[in-house]
This record gives C-alpha cells, sequence and structure tokens, in this order.
C-alpha cells in the first residue's frame, strides 16, 4: 500500500469500470490520482457480471486487467473501504474528508494468504452471489478481489480467534478504529455507479417473497464460470428450470415506484441472459414481457435479431401480476397486445424481474454539485460537456450522471479525465500568472 | 369497414373528467391487473387506446367501460400514474352523454352551470304546480281553513293526484331513459355479426340476476365488497321507497297525524338511504379508496341530493306524526323540490342512468360471448375454392 499523499491533482470517487477508467485515463497524461471506494474491492458492478453485450466477451476478463492496472499505477493511489464525508471547495483546489472502515486486518502486513478465511468457522451468505453462495466472517471480497486482502465482518464474527490463531503475519488487529483523512485534490472526478430498484418495489411481482422470482444479477452470478452453481437454476429446489420469464420494466418507466425514466440497460442484459439459457439449456424456453426492445448501441439491434435467432420468444406485454403455485412455478398475468388484446395467465418455472437502475450514491450535502430531480447528477451542458457537473471542477462519468452501459460508462470516463486535465492546466496557467503578478508588483 | 379518426376526442373526454388520458402509454398493467378481465373483456387498456386514437364509432360501439366497477387495481398499479379506473369512469360519462338523444346530458356534464339551472327550473316547476295549479297545493288549503289547524293532507296534496303525476313523470322518464338505451343497443351490435336467438334469450338471466345484485363487482379486489354490500342496500331501500311512492301511494301517503303501520318500510329504507349516503359523502371526502379519488359534480349532486330527499321525507313525517300542519305541507312541497329534480336530471341524463346501462352491458357482452362460442363450436363452412385458370 503506498502512502496516501497531501495532494493530488485528482481524486476519483467510486472503482467501479468508469471510475477506474476515468483515473488511468487522468493518470496516463501525467496527473497525480487518488482512486477512492467504499468497498473493500475496486471492479463495481461489472466484475461480477458473466458477459458484456453485445459482444458475449467475458466480463470479468476485460474488468480485471483494468483493475490491476488501476491497483499497480504508478500514479494512482488506491483506498478501499473508504467513504467520502465532504467535498468542499478551499481556495484552488477542492479538500476530501474521507473515512477509511477498519477491516480489523493491518493491510500493510497483510500478505493475502488466506488463512484466516480458511480457518473461520462461521459462514454468512456472500452479498458478491447475492446471497446464493456463502463467505466466512473474515472473507477474501472474491477471486478477483483487488486489493487481495480479508475484511472482517463485525457483525457475523464470534471473535473466537481462530484466524488471529493461524495468521502468519500476525496482523489480525479486532482493535482497529476507524480512520479519518483529510486529502486535497486539483479537480474531483464522480463515478459512483448504481444500484438496482428493490426486488419489493413492485409489490405485484413478489420479489422477495417468491423463492423463484429472482434478481437478474443473481442470474449473472449463476450464468457465470465462478458463480456459486456454475448453471442456471431454481432456488427453490435447484432443478434446471424449464421455462424463464423476464419481466421487463420492472422497476423503471414506473411512476408508482418513483422511477419514471428508463434504465437503458434491462432490454440489453436480458436479451444476453435469455440467449446464453438457450446455448446453455437449449431445451428451456425464455420469453421476455417487454414495453419495447430499446436496443439503441451500436451492433444491440443485431443482437437482438440474434437473440429471436436464438429462439428467445418476445412478447409485447406489461406483467400485471405474478402468483405463486405451491410447487413454486410462478403464474403470470398479461394482456397479450399484439392478440388484439387477450388476457393470458402464463405459467414459467423461474422469474426474472428486470430491475432498474437508480443512484448508489445520494450525496446531498456532501457534494456541492447539483443533483437532478431523479437523484442522478445535473450535468447542465449535456449535449456539449457531457461530463462536467454544475461546479466547475468536479466532472462525473457513469451512471451517475444517469442509467447507461458499460461502453458509453467508458466513454464517459474518458471525456470525463480529459475535462479534468483541461481544467488541471486552465487553473495551473492562472496560478502561474497570478506568482508572475504579484513579482511584477513586488518589483 | 374504414374508420374515422378524431384528434379532438381526446380532449373532448378531458371535459368529462378524464384529464389523465394522455399520459397512457398502452403497456397494458391495467388490463392484467384488473380482476374482472378475462378472455371476454378485456378494458381499461383497449378502450383508452381507441380513446387516444379518436376512435369515436369504437367508444360507441363498446360496452367496456360499463364492465369495470372501478375496484383501482389498474389505478394503484399503472406505471405512467394515467389512472385507467377514473379514464373508465369519465368513459361511462362521455357513454351517458352519447346515448342521451336530446342533448341534455352533455350539456350538464360539460358545463356544472346547466346542471344546476336544470334542477332550479325543475325545483320551480314543481313550487309553480303547487303554488298556481286550481283545486291544488297552496290554493286548495286556502279554501280548507280547518286544514290550517291540523294536519289533512287530502286538503293540500290529494293522494290521487300525486299518484297521477308519479305514474306520469315515471313514464316520460323510462320512455326517456329506454330510447336512450335503445341507442346503446344500436350502437354496440351494429357493427356485430347476428347473434342467435338462443344467445339473446339464455342471456337473459344475466341482465336480471346483474340488474337486482351487481354481483360481478364482489369479484373485484378487497375492499370492494364493502362497497357492493352498501351499494346494494342502497338499490334496496331506493327501490323500496320508489315502489311505496309510485306504486303503492295510496296506501302510502297518510293523510292525518296519525300514525299507519306502511310507515314502517318507509323507515327501514330511509334509515338505510340516510346512513349510506352519509357513509359515501365521507368516503368521498376521505378520497382513501381509488373510487372515491375523483368527485366530479355529477358524484356529488348524487348523493347529496338523494340525502336531502330522504332527509326532507323524514321531516315531513315528523311534522305530520307532531301534527304541524304548515310545516308539513311546505316540507311536502320542499321533499318533491329535491326529489322531482333528482329525479328528472339524475335518471335519463345523468349518474342514474347506470341502472339500467350497466346490467344491459352486462347481458349485451353475455349476449356476445355466447354468440362467439356458438360460433366457434359451429362446423367451419367451406372454404371458397380458388378460380384455377382465370
Amino acid at each position: 500500500m503506498a502512502k496516501i499523499q497531501a495532494h493530488y491533482d485528482g481524486a476519483v470517487i467510486g472503482g467501479g469500470i468508469a471510475g477506474m477508467q476515468a483515473a488511468l485515463d487522468l493518470a496516463g497524461q501525467g496527473f497525480r490520482v487518488l482512486l477512492v471506494e467504499r468497498e473493500p474491492s475496486i471492479g463495481g458492478i461489472m466484475v461480477g457480471l458473466n458477459k458484456v453485450f453485445p459482444t458475449l466477451d467475458c466480463s470479468s476478463c476485460i474488468c480485471t486487467p483494468r483493475m490491476a492496472e488501476a491497483a499497480h499505477h504508478e500514479r494512482i493511489d488506491l483506498l478501499t473501504y473508504t467513504e467520502v464525508e465532504e467535498v468542499r471547495r478551499t481556495d484552488g483546489h477542492f479538500t476530501l474528508r474521507l473515512l477509511k472502515k477498519p477491516r480489523y486486518v493491518v493491510e500493510e502486513d497483510c500478505i493475502g494468504c488466506g488463512k484466516c478465511e480458511q480457518a473461520c468457522d462461521w459462514f454468512v451468505p456472500h452479498e458478491f452471489d447475492y446471497g446464493l453462495g456463502a463467505r466466512k466472517a473474515i472473507y477474501i471480497p472474491h477471486g478477483n478481489a483487488i486489493p487481495q486482502l480479508p475484511v472482517l465482518d463485525p457483525e457475523h464474527c464470534m471473535f473466537d480467534g481462530a484466524c488471529a490463531r493461524v495468521c502468519p503475519k500476525n496482523c489480525i488487529d479486532f482493535l482497529q478504529q476507524p480512520e479519518r483523512l483529510e486529502v486535497k485534490a486539483g479537480s474531483v472526478i464522480i463515478a459512483t455507479g448504481l444500484k438496482l430498484t428493490p426486488m419489493e418495489a413492485k409489490k405485484e411481482y413478489g420479489g422477495g417473497r417468491y423463492a423463484n422470482v429472482i434478481s437478474p444479477l443473481l442470474m449473472e452470478r449463476m450464468q457465470s464460470s465462478n458463480g456459486p452453481t456454475g448453471h442456471v437454476m431454481r432456488p427453490s429446489d435447484g432443478r434446471i428450470p424449464r421455462s424463464v420469464a423476464y419481466v421487463q420494466c420492472a422497476g423503471s418507466r414506473d411512476r408508482t415506484i418513483g422511477v419514471p425514466y428508463c434504465s437503458r440497460v434491462c432490454c440489453m442484459y436480458a436479451l444476453k441472459q435469455a440467449i446464453l439459457i438457450r446455448q446453455h439449456h437449449p431445451g428451456t424456453e425464455v420469453t421476455l414481457y417487454y414495453m419495447d426492445i430499446r436496443a439503441f448501441g451500436k451492433g444491440y439491434e443485431q443482437f437482438f435479431r440474434r437473440a429471436l435467432a436464438e429462439g428467445v420468444r418476445v412478447v409485447k406485454a406489461k406483467v400485471g401480476r405474478i402468483t405463486e403455485e405451491p410447487d413454486g412455478d410462478l403464474v403470470l398475468r398479461v394482456e397479450l397486445i399484439d392478440e388484439g388484446g387477450r388476457v393470458a395467465e402464463i405459467r414459467h418455472d423461474l422469474v426474472v424481474l428486470s430491475q432498474g437502475l437508480i443512484p448508489a450514491w445520494r450525496p446531498v450535502g456532501i457534494v456541492p454539485a447539483r443533483l437532478d430531480e431523479d437523484g442522478f447528477f445535473e450535468v447542465p451542458e449535456v449535449t456539449t460537456r457531457p461530463a462536467n457537473s454544475s461546479v466547475d471542477g468536479i466532472f462525473v462519468a457513469g451512471v451517475a450522471t444517469g442509467p447507461k452501459d458499460i461502453p458509453d460508462s467508458i466513454v464517459e470516463a474518458g471525456a470525463a479525465a480529459m475535462e479534468a486535465a483541461m481544467y488541471l492546466d486552465r487553473i495551473s496557467r492562472v496560478e502561474a500568472e497570478e506568482a508572475a503578478m504579484s513579482e511584477v508588483s513586488n518589483d | 369497414m374504414s374508420l374515422r379518426v378524431d384528434p379532438a376526442l381526446a380532449n373532448e373526454l378531458k371535459e368529462f373528467g378524464g384529464g389523465t388520458v394522455s399520459r397512457c402509454f398502452n403497456c397494458g398493467n391495467c388490463t392484467a391487473a384488473c380482476q374482472l378481465t378475462n378472455q371476454d373483456a378485456v378494458f381499461p387498456r383497449r378502450y383508452i387506446r381507441y380513446i387516444q386514437l379518436g376512435l369515436r364509432e369504437k367508444m360507441l360501439g363498446s360496452v367496456d367501460p360499463w364492465l369495470c366497477f372501478y375496484c383501482g387495481d389498474c389505478s394503484e398499479t399503472c406505471p405512467r400514474e394515467a389512472d385507467p379506473g377514473n379514464l373508465m369512469m369519465a368513459s361511462r360519462r362521455w357513454l351517458i352523454a352519447a346515448y342521451d338523444w336530446t342533448g341534455l346530458s352533455r350539456l350538464m356534464y360539460r358545463s356544472v352551470r346547466w346542471e344546476l339551472v336544470l334542477l332550479f327550473a325543475v325545483a320551480a316547476a314543481v313550487l309553480a304546480w303547487f303554488s298556481l295549479t286550481p283545486g291544488f297545493g297552496f290554493r286548495l288549503l286556502a279554501a280548507h281553513p280547518e286544514a290550517r289547524q291540523t294536519v289533512m293532507l287530502q286538503c293540500f296534496a290529494p293522494k290521487d293526484v300525486i299518484h297521477q303525476a308519479d305514474v306520469a313523470l315515471a313514464s316520460v322518464l323510462a320512455a326517456l331513459l329506454l330510447s336512450n338505451a335503445a341507442r346503446m343497443l344500436y350502437y354496440a351490435r351494429k357493427h356485430c355479426q347476428p347473434a342467435p336467438a338462443s344467445a339473446w334469450l339464455a342471456a337473459l338471466g344475466e341482465f336480471v340476476i346483474q340488474g337486482l345484485t351487481q354481483k360481478r363487482w364482489r369479484q373485484c379486489a378487497s375492499g370492494a365488497s364493502r362497497h357492493w354490500l352498501r351499494h346494494l342496500l342502497l338499490v334496496f331501500a331506493y327501490g323500496t321507497m320508489f315502489l311505496l311512492v309510485v306504486v303503492f301511494l295510496k296506501w302510502f301517503q297518510v293523510e292525518d297525524a296519525s300514525f299507519h303501520w306502511t310507515s314502517l318500510p318507509g323507515y327501514a329504507a330511509t334509515l338505510v338511504l340516510l346512513a349510506a349516503t352519509l357513509s359515501i359523502m365521507a368516503d368521498r371526502r376521505r378520497k382513501r379508496d381509488p373510487i372515491h379519488r375523483h368527485s366530479d359534480v355529477s358524484d356529488w349532486l348524487f348523493v347529496i341530493l338523494l340525502f336531502l330527499t330522504s332527509l326532507s321525507g323524514i321531516l315531513l313525517h315528523a311534522a305530520r306524526i307532531l301534527d304541524l300542519p304548515m310545516p308539513a305541507y311546505a316540507l311536502y312541497v320542499v321533499h318533491l323540490m329535491i326529489a322531482v329534480p333528482m329525479l328528472v336530471v339524475e335518471v335519463p341524463f345523468g349518474k342514474w342512468s347506470h341502472l339500467l346501462y350497466r346490467p344491459l352491458a352486462l347481458y349485451l357482452a353475455e349476449v356476445e360471448r355466447r354468440a362467439q362460442r356458438a360460433r366457434a363450436a359451429a362446423p367451419a363452412p367451406l372454404a371458397p375454392q380458388p378460380a384455377w385458370g382465370r
């Protein structure tokens, strides 16, 4: 772990794909960058995904090299498991108040051998696998985590000392305290990404209540080769599903849950998962219930056509409600609009709710930049300066400004880094001019 | 069949309380969320689409809005907050106006002022009838000084005169309502294939049962059965009073201050009417259930007039029993000045017309369902041979 400096050219908040890209692009231009991530590992949502659309490339194979590059870059310092408590503008630069949460592991000493994790006897549902897999009470977040350092979860730890006894470096510290840091940065890039709308948001869909109504991110983990199951299965009985339904807009374009906008990625991720289900289990039917298929990016329309060719069924219907049968199957009630408006109840044995995207971070009173009514960062000149927030010197990228997919997030991260570089150049020239002026007046 | 499109139709519906019609993006959530929809009943989405596209003929010919009992499941979950339940309500108002050939209904739904003018005009006519008719009302009372000492209704409003007036009024209103219902029937069947007579006959049961019990309402979401029960009691109480006043007036109108057992069913019915109308007014103020969230002027007038009719009726009864002649006569006039305008305005032109339209719509839907079943069961006609060699 590099020593944290007192002053950086740029501070990047959020270590997902957009944040990492912004940090790399800014550091690549010669600036010193601090990358702050609130989770124990960088990588964000993307490192947990299975494949990316429309190429069906392995997601972690694209993401992990960037994680390693960001972590090992000579001009990037990494602060994981750290919350940003305040971003304040102070003459000519920004001051960030940070809270480094305790891992209960001395980071400088730990060699990431994993013996503590093996010694721990306590199993906990694993957040990385959305509850389907298990982890220990002290655990390295996941196989691709960077840094490969364990974190102790005090809520589930029994403090029996098993980990401490086996640690070869004696670096388990049960008394570790949160640490407050203050750093200065010339500019700030915010890439704090997304979380999904709650599974329970649409009560009539039974998310969180019915075992076989699942989140698309759990589907990603089930489909991942490093996932908890290695293949798709029904949570209720472990059976390979015969008939999977995707309920689109189960958390988007819906005023009743306060998300009136389109989340822009759900059509594509659902089609991607559907194609992969069809490829792995050709006997399994997959049906997408959609309002509109929004396949807008490069190669996306072709991807949609490909899904149809692979036997994915798409049905124009908004699902009205879902009821559970005694055997765990689910009955979806829909109006089949393309059949002249016929009411139908259709049975499936696994249902994926295409949850929407909402901002992961609501920095009201923390960051001086304004948010828009949906909670994303306001971008005053959205057509001409898409990475500029309402505050000069604070730049935004990725889902922090609104729902978008990985390619768009990466483009925007590059834009934010370039804007930050231009801003830093402008500031330094102003400072140089001021210094020259004061020299003249002193003479 | 070619379709005529009227782009102004959505704006027209807004005048009937359907202000949210343009919000709908036709996802079909409402139809799927509804407990009453099935293969034969598909609403509200399709009907809202008709409005948005301006398909006046389709709207006129569809009875779908009458199949809705406004439980509000659709409105609770509508992703656009377009309030489809209320759009069905607005469509029912639009249909009532469209069925009415006199144009009065349209006038009243679109302008509160006109509705009030008509109500007051009829009330004034009632007052004039009592004041100006020789040998009746106040002029008859003037000829009988003894009737000012004690209640003697035969010296103010003789029951044979009132009875004749009742029957005359009932006949006119029934003729108006039936002629409007005939138009509804015509529009509904205009573009349908003829249904076999057996379907028309077999579906009659549906008309009678739904007209008497509105039991379809009970299939609505939970909470609807409370509204259904209250409505059923209201219907029966109102029906009782109607029978007592129009058919059995000879026994119901007691002429002097004495008590007569014929008042007993009147007590029961009046009690129910007062309780039910008060409870409806409370619900409309509280706006907790979707069905009470949007109250049009016509919804308020309906329940307020019914309440005032019951109240003035029971006060009239009290004044007669207490032998207060002048208040009793005055209340008699007031009672009729509320009841008659309510009936004249509401039954053929207003909200009350649903007492015929709704069972008729359910009947027509059942006829069409049976006709389609019969058609599906019949052997398919031979396909025409292609004309080879032409």
